[in-house]
């Protein structure tokens, strides 16, 4: 059994949603970077603190149930809905606020938005 | 002319009609998650040059439309991801940091094989 620790993610500057707390466990151990170019720092640090894995969606995918928290770039249309859609919690890199078609499935305690690095604390 | 962007569709996911019917066209490059595949258009890029900006124009199997607004991150997302939210919303500024708008108009048929361009005027 990995020991993992919890951290609190606030929204930032502009931002929407949050706090979200993350702590990610034995079945769900993923943090799992959706943007592009490998691991984004945002992701490797919340692995860091918490012990959880970071991962790259883009190299090759996870089950939802596996995904302790999601790291988008979304400009807000389409992942900033799918993972809340699937009850993952999501932080977007850019200050988005829900809208698309998959607007209705996001709320406060799923996603938090214009995360920076001094947003992500251990809780 | 300059073509800054060519690809061709190479997938279909199966939420990609309700999209359509909300006036958007959601494309992502081949290396996308299977999470996202359900609603994107995939596409597998064949060129690739320069920034698209407003009066470009997106040709999608020879139906152009008239570039109006370009969000702050959609190049990124299209060169990084091959990800782009074309929206037939006739935004003049870009509601969403991803948004790539068009006239309000109905956006034509995609399938497999549809050849997506976008090019600027001389």
């Amino acid at each position: 059994m990995a020991e993992y620790k919890a951290v609190k993610i606030d929204k930032g500057p502009g931002g929407w949603g949050g706090p979200l707390t993350i702590k990610p466990t034995d079945a769900r151990p993923y943090i799992y970077s959706v943007t592009g170019g490998g691991i984004h720092p945002l992701a490797q640090k919340i692995a860091d603190l918490t012990g959880g894995i970071a991962f790259d969606g883009f190299a090759s995918s996870k089950k939802f149930e596996e995904i302790a928290v999601a790291v988008i770039d979304c400009g807000g249309t389409a992942r900033i809905g799918v993972y809340p859609m699937k009850k993952v919690p999501t932080v977007d890199i850019h200050a988005t606020s829900p809208a698309g078609p998959l607007a209705m499935f996001i709320t406060e305690d799923l996603l938090v938005t214009g995360v920076k690095l001094d947003n992500i604390n251990l809780a | 002319m300059t073509v800054l962007y060519k690809s061709t569709v190479t997938e279909i996911g199966e939420l990609v009609p309700s999209f359509i019917a909300e006036g958007m066209l959601v494309f992502f490059g081949e290396s996308a998650p299977e999470e996202l595949r359900t609603f994107c258009i995939i596409h597998k890029l064949e060129h690739a040059e320069g920034q698209v900006r407003e009066g470009d124009v997106v040709s999608i199997d020879g139906h152009e439309f008239d570039v109006l607004s370009v969000g702050s991150v959609a190049n990124d997302n299209l060169y990084n991801l091959g990800h782009l939210n074309l929206k037939a919303n006739g935004n003049t500024v870009a509601d969403l940091p991803g948004d790539v708008s068009i006239a309000k108009v109905s956006l034509p048929e995609v399938s497999i094989g549809t050849k997506i361009e976008i090019f600027r005027r001389d």
